[in-house]
């Protein structure tokens, strides 16, 4: 493992093996004491961009849409060589994710009501039922991988029930989910020679051919459903009418594709950082199994806190501005850090504690404003309902093994997680 | 002052209900409705907490009007 330089100058946050080796958030703290506005200068082969460590910026960056816009990207990565087909890849403008007010805010409308917490919350017994399922399957193990038989199963299992995906293709969803958001790890570079794996050219070529994979699946599904309507989420989308208009099979087919990817990986790395931090805090574990109360009202609250899957997300200057002091040039990129706004000093008293009854905790997990996560409520519910269940059943449940932290600047993200346990 | 809520951002994340209930309710259409014409000044920090902490934004203060 490299030792990290800890002064602003060296750090360069696109370099995934400080998330791999779980260094961020020391460099975190430093920048936010240092440098909370930092300059990422550009490196061979992503431009320079503007580190938003503090969250009273982050707040100020969301609650402005117009000034800081998400159609010309949401992540750090603007290559130096610019390739045409990034921008188709990354869906810049097409996304729900990726579109500006006043568009967003019609589109988004066109689903919003499935995603509120009453909605959500009406999916409590049948999301119950599915980690009922998971845990049974589990039950005569002595131990399993925690992300690929339990985190990954839940968020996976609802997200396609919603999307109307049958059940024979969930694993494939999982393996092009794996590619497109973790496609910078060797491990899902599966269509790349092994000798090359691990480069960022591996990288780029995981990340393509997964969302094209991805692409194909669903505007296969469209096209079916046109045929053969059916009652789900992309059978909505087919009725729906923006401004008098219906929807084109693109707008749909990018529907499709974030709600799939951005509905199982991000709950599946807060369910599984969520199971790693009640293991390495055994006093918080057992406040949770003395009073499974605490999950609804603080306990899920604090693993989004501390888990926060996405690490960031980015926004482009519209036009030359302010922030803290810097100049933020039009054009430029800024990169809010959830991870380090969820451990700001300024906001939260003791951040690098692990603390399951902690109030108030207005953590930025899911964003704020314009672009705020439209699965929190999904998130919120599963976590709550599969660590009831969980402690319920197997109450001793604990980490046995080696943690494998998934290789991205991205995604906050746990490949593997072994646990061993015993049925109460 | 008065506070507002914009419908077409509201999702009835209950935040602004929580931090004044006097002053907010999210109705069965999941939408947060202002139940007061003026916010009195006693309930003005809670109502600077639901400002603060409505997920998408959606409650601000009205500005002055001349």
């Amino acid at each position: 493992m490299t030792q990290l330089s800890l002064s602003p100058n060296d750090i360069d946050l696109t370099d995934p093996e400080i998330f791999e080796t779980n260094q961020a958030h020391e460099v975190f703290r430093m920048l936010r004491r240092e440098a909370p506005v930092h300059w990422n200068a550009e490196n061979e082969v992503m431009r320079g961009f503007w580190n938003v460590t503090k969250y009273a910026d982050v707040i100020a960056i969301s609650r402005n849409p117009e000034l800081y816009i998400s159609s010309h990207g949401i992540t750090q990565m603007e290559p130096v060589i610019k390739n045409p087909m990034d921008e188709v890849m990354q869906g810049f403008g097409k996304m729900l994710i990726t579109t500006d007010p006043p568009r967003h805010v019609r589109l988004r409308r066109l689903v919003n009501k499935g995603f509120t917490p009453r909605a959500v919350g009406a999916m409590e017994i049948h999301i119950r039922d599915i980690v009922t399922r998971i845990l049974d399957d589990i039950e005569k193990k002595p131990g399993v991988d925690f992300v690929t038989e339990v985190a990954a199963l839940l968020p996976l299992a609802v997200i396609c029930e919603m999307m109307g995906c049958p059940r024979s293709d969930w694993n494939l969803m999982f393996d092009l989910t794996n590619k497109v958001l973790g496609g910078g790890d060797p491990e899902y570079q599966t269509d790349v020679p092994e000798a090359e794996r691990g480069t960022v050219e591996a990288a780029r070529q995981t990340i393509t051919s997964g969302s094209m994979q991805m692409f194909q699946y669903w505007a296969n599904f469209i096209q079916a459903h046109r045929k053969d309507w059916k009652d789900d989420l992309v059978g909505l989308l087919i009725e729906a009418e923006l401004d008098g208009d219906k929807l084109n099979d693109e707008d749909i087919l990018w529907f499709a594709f974030l709600l799939i990817v951005a509905g199982n990986e991000t709950t599946r790395n807060a369910i599984s950082g969520g199971m790693l931090a009640l293991h390495e805090n055994p006093a918080e574990k057992q406040k949770v199994l003395d009073n499974p109360a605490l999950l609804s009202s603080t306990a899920v609250e604090e693993i989004l806190r501390w888990t926060s899957p996405v690490a960031h997300m980015a926004r482009v200057a519209t036009r030359d501005t302010e922030l803290r002091g810097q100049q933020i040039k039009e054009g430029q990129r800024v990169v809010m850090w959830y991870g380090s706004v969820n451990r700001d000093e300024d906001v939260f008293a003791d951040p690098y504690r692990f603390d399951v009854t902690r109030a108030p905790n207005d953590h930025l997990a899911f964003g704020i404003g314009e672009h705020f996560c439209l699965g929190a409520g999904f998130a919120r519910l599963e976590l709550k309902v599969i660590f009831e269940e969980l402690f319920r059943r197997f109450p001793d449940i604990h980490v046995d093994g080696d943690v494998q932290r998934l290789r991205s600047t991205f995604i906050g993200g746990i490949k593997h997680l072994p646990v061993t346990y015993t049925s109460a | 002052m008065k506070v507002t809520v914009d419908h077409d951002l509201c999702e009835g994340n209950m935040k602004c209900q929580a931090a004044a209930p006097e002053v907010f309710e999210v109705r069965d259409d999941d939408l947060a409705y202002v139940l007061v014409d003026e916010v009195p000044d006693e309930l003005r920090t809670n109502v600077e907490n639901a400002v603060r902490l409505c997920p998408r934004q959606a409650v601000r203060w009205q500005k002055e009007q001349k």
